[in-house]
């Protein structure tokens, strides 16, 4: 302690003791690490905090008070928080069977129900809500078209501009965030805990309300918590969908905010209501994970017996295989069918077309460019960031900086941050220096950074704290200076991580809408945008091919990553918890 | 109280046809026993105890309790239908229960009223040092303290059959002595029939009335401790029921075996042993003594020390004998060799065991 107080702020960053024959490197990238963090999110939150108590009646409060009081805004959050609520119940009632299914019961097809839940969360929201427009809007929606004109079943019919196709469309991409979490900890609890219960005269039924439940339920609920801060924070499928419906919700209300003139106070007090919303339940989030820390405390565990469900497991199965039409076979092969069709319609097998693809690939500059713009952007941004984050998991895990658990978790606050206020904060820091970077690549990679900096920081202190320091500390007392343990030990270790936190970022930034819609210029316009842009002037059938593009770039990642990491990459990207702890 | 009686019981687990967890056990245990189910691991002493308590389905055989059929291939009464009690390894105190909810659960499902429940609950935990913990989560008591919660809970419903699946291994020595004499008083005085499930052999011969060794699935040997450690059937139980040295040896007529070239050992030979026949004598170190050389005439065997181990209460030695062959002796720390030292061998011939000639293999000792 003495040690580390006397060198406080000066050379007390170097392992505890290790030699400090190269303190400047340590310096330089110490110094890296924190000016990332300044730059990317220190400096643009308090820019938005400023502006948000700034109105044209000068400095004060009137911003929240207008925020608060009008209906415009107000029923935004209402309309917000009733979304939110509505995806996490319906997340439960899909996400836990989805788990049960998987890891209690002798259900077939475990593995199809597991892939239906990973390939819903990796589906863009935006594209999944594009493809529910094609298929059930109330007058040319073709499933709608289809009940109503064919089987003269009009009362079948369903309107997805509505509160309930919003729910739906978004519930689809959430409900694997219960699912994933639930399964983990139904895995994880020990089977003698069950067992323990039975021996003493009780059943099935009241084994699993009285034990199971209550142990799994810190992670139900963490799941759910999870879909709703999710579910809020999606732009694309709330303009899509919402706009359409007039159900205004947080993010559409900031974005409309921008339309000439900008009211930049009125966003940034908006925007901070929706981060005390989405803190809020992520603080909840982290309380009931960390109770679930008790589900393994046990010391050799033996695996829960599986439910013979007889022939019920059947019923389970077709419910999954429901999920699977809605959420996975009816949006991606619509949006197939849309994207090869010359009009979309009952007869559109009778036109099939390549021009489509055409149009958006070679024809039309502006989608050319998007999806250039989107490939450079996400490999920088997927790159800078992991570089951030070995950065300051380094700081954090093997340094003895006083301020480095500050770091860290300044590190996690873009997790409570939604898309679109990343981008009002950096609009409100960048507008305010002279440097000219609205309108610039410059910005969006900096929105993007930004956002998935906590999963460059996850992925690379996961694999670091797997590396026993005594690797490192053997290396230097061969002589070894600390360039080169880092070179030749520490990074070649972490690499593995570091690879799979790469695609981590690549794949999100790909489809990035929340921040992007509010930072792009007609120069740097992303592919998530473009589509956006051509859906809006309501050019059906090329959107659709360039959503295909769009879903074919993601695949490919993860494909190409899967085959480069050997496997373990693509279960890293989908985050299941099974492989986290591993 | 009960008694067990199992008969060709065996379990295979699926993928593993070819190696069966259990092969056709026969174990009669006796009303208020106490039973140690003693082998390393992977030997079917767990998968025993599961099957006891119904959480597997046997492949064959039956399980009878009292009389009553409780599992075979066909039928199996479920666990909860039992009404035994199991104390498991890693405990299983629900995190989510304090001690009290834990400890009442038992006695909940079986509708006792509120107030005596309390009472009950109490002085059970008053029975295993517990009192003023009630309140407490798991996750504020100690190892030992969990043990004991695990214990009061599987007691307060009194079962007549206690299971326990290596209690006391994941706590410190000294507290696992202290465990070892409060199980054994506790079976006593409740008679409560015990099967317990152990790697630990001196642990198994300090509990148990009886012990059945287990090894590779099958049941090696039943009986009391006294009678598996001196008497071993065999060359696995011998092995792992402590030290003990191979030395091989010819049977030279019916009371005498020859150890070496110059070595001769007047005991009885068993039946099995014909005239000329190759055996292995197995003897523990203890029953191999060192003495000075010429202060005991006429011995039949002299050794080279080779290695000294000091461990506090004896020490361990290595002896060279002349075969070239080493045995391991112990001797009482006032016998103090050198190594290189040459010393009287003396091997007692009451306390050897000979076995059939099997091919060199290394101990199966557990940890």
């Amino acid at each position: 302690m003495s040690e580390q107080r006397l060198a406080a702020g000066a050379i007390a960053i170097g392992p505890a003791g290790q030699r400090r024959t190269s303190p400047r490197w340590e310096y330089v990238i110490l110094g890296s690490g924190v000016a990332a963090l300044l730059v990317l999110i220190v400096l643009p939150l308090a820019s938005l905090l400023k502006s948000s108590f700034i109105s044209a009646a000068g400095v004060g409060l009137a911003n929240f008070y207008e925020v608060l009081t009008e209906p415009l805004y107000y029923n935004a959050l209402l309309n917000s928080l009733q979304l939110g609520f509505w995806v996490g119940v319906l997340s439960v009632l899909v996400g836990v069977p989805f788990a049960w299914a998987v890891s209690r019961t002798n259900v077939p097809g475990k593995r199809f129900i597991h892939m239906t839940a990973i390939i819903s969360y990796l589906s863009p929201a935006f594209l999944t809500a594009i493809a529910y427009v094609n298929m059930f809007s109330p007058n040319s929606g073709l499933i709608n078209v289809f009940l109503r004109d064919v089987l003269h079943l009009p009362f079948l019919t369903f309107n997805v501009f509505s509160m309930a196709g919003l729910v739906l469309v978004t519930t689809l991409g959430t409900f694997p965030f219960v699912y994933l979490l639930a399964s983990s900890a139904l895995q994880s609890v020990d089977a003698s805990y069950e067992e323990a219960a039975q021996i003493l005269g009780s059943g099935r039924m009241r084994t699993a309300l009285t034990i199971t439940l209550p142990l799994v339920a810190p992670a139900i609920v963490a799941g759910t918590l999870l879909a709703f801060v999710h579910a809020i924070a999606l732009f694309g499928s709330q303009a899509i969908i919402g706009l359409p419906a007039r159900i205004p919700t947080l993010p559409t209300r900031i974005y409309s905010l921008f339309d000439y003139p900008p009211q930049n106070g009125v966003a940034s007090a908006l925007s901070l209501v929706f981060v005390l919303i989405t803190v809020a339940a992520l603080y909840l989030q982290r309380l009931f994970l960390a109770r679930r820390s008790f589900v393994t405390l046990g010391g050799k565990g033996s695996r829960p017996q599986l439910v013979d469900l007889g022939p019920a497991r059947w019923l389970l199965l077709a419910f999954c295989t429901l999920v699977f039409l809605i959420s996975v076979l009816l949006p991606f092969s619509t949006l197939i069918a849309v994207s090869f069709s010359k009009t979309w319609g009952l007869n559109f097998w009778s036109g099939l077309t390549l021009a489509n693809y055409k149009y958006v690939l070679v024809d039309y500059a502006i989608t050319r460019k998007a999806i250039v713009n989107s490939l450079i952007l996400a490999t920088v941004a997927a790159t800078v960031t992991v570089l951030i984050g070995a950065i300051i998991s380094w700081i954090d895990l093997r340094t003895k900086f006083p301020g480095r658990r500050i770091l860290d978790y300044i590190a996690l606050v873009p997790l409570g941050l939604p898309g679109i206020v990343m981008a009002v904060a950096l609009l409100q820091f960048w507008l305010s220096t002279p440097l000219p970077l609205y309108g610039t690549m410059a910005i969006l990679l900096l929105a993007y950074v930004g956002r998935y900096v906590p999963l460059g920081v996850r992925a690379a202190s996961t694999s670091l704290r797997q590396i026993d320091s005594s690797l490192e500390e053997s290396a230097r007392i061969l002589g070894a200076p600390w360039v080169t343990t880092a070179r030749e030990i520490t990074l070649p270790l972490m690499r593995p991580g570091l690879f799979a936190g790469w695609l981590l970022v690549f794949v999100p930034v790909i489809q990035e809408l929340s921040a992007s819609i509010l930072l792009f210029s007609s120069d740097t316009i992303t592919l998530a945008v473009a589509v956006y842009n051509l859906f809006e002037s309501g050019y059906t059938e090329p959107v659709a091919a360039l959503a295909v593009v769009n879903m074919a770039i993601i695949g490919a990642a993860i494909w190409l990553a899967t085959k480069l990491g050997g496997g373990r990459l693509g279960k890293a990207s989908i985050q299941s918890p099974k492989i986290g702890a591993a | 109280m009960a008694g067990i009686s199992i008969r060709g019981l065996a379990k295979n687990y699926a993928g593993k046809a070819d190696m069966a967890a259990l092969s056709n056990l026969d174990l009669e245990i006796g009303d208020s026993q106490f039973v140690t189910l003693l082998g390393p691991s992977g030997c079917g002493k767990t998968t025993t105890l599961r099957l006891i308590a119904g959480y597997l389905v046997p492949d064959a055989g039956t399980i009878h309790v009292n009389g009553k059929l409780l599992s075979s291939k066909t039928t199996v009464v479920t666990p909860e239908n039992r009404g035994m009690g199991m104390v498991f390894q890693n405990y299983a105190v629900w995190p989510h229960k304090t001690v009290f909810e834990n400890v009442a659960f038992g006695l909940k499902l079986r509708k006792i009223a509120a107030a005596q429940l309390k009472d009950q609950v109490e002085r059970m935990l008053s029975l295993v040092n517990l009192s003023g913990l009630e309140g407490r989560f798991p996750n504020e008591l100690s190892g030992g303290q969990q043990q004991r919660v695990a214990l009061a809970r599987s007691l307060v419903v009194e079962p007549d059959i206690l299971l326990l699946d290596e209690p006391l291994s994941n706590l410190d020595a000294k507290l696992r002595e202290r465990m070892r004499a409060e199980l054994k008083q506790l079976q006593r005085r409740t008679g409560i029939t015990f099967i317990y499930v152990t790697h630990d052999q001196a642990e198994a011969l300090a509990l148990s009335d009886q012990v059945a060794v287990m090894h590779g699935g099958k049941l090696q040997q039943f009986g009391t401790p006294l009678e598996v450690y001196a008497k071993p059937s065999n060359r696995t139980v011998a092995d792992f029921m402590g030290l003990v040295n191979i030395i091989p040896a010819e049977v030279l007529d019916r009371t005498h075996v020859r150890i070496g070239p110059d070595a001769v050992l007047a005991m009885d030979v068993p039946e099995w042993a014909a005239t000329g026949a190759a055996a292995d004598l197995a003897v523990r170190p203890e029953n191999v003594h060192l003495a000075i050389l010429g202060a005991e005439p006429g011995g039949e065997l002299t050794g080279t020390v080779t290695d000294r181990t000091f461990l506090g209460n004896i020490v361990e030695y290595l002896v060279r004998l002349p075969s070239g062959r080493e045995v391991r002796a112990q001797a009482h720390p006032l016998v103090l060799a050198e190594p290189g030292a040459a010393l009287k061998v003396r091997i007692d011939p009451t306390q050897c065991m000979l076995f059939p000639r099997e091919a060199a293999r290394p101990l199966a000792h557990a940890a």
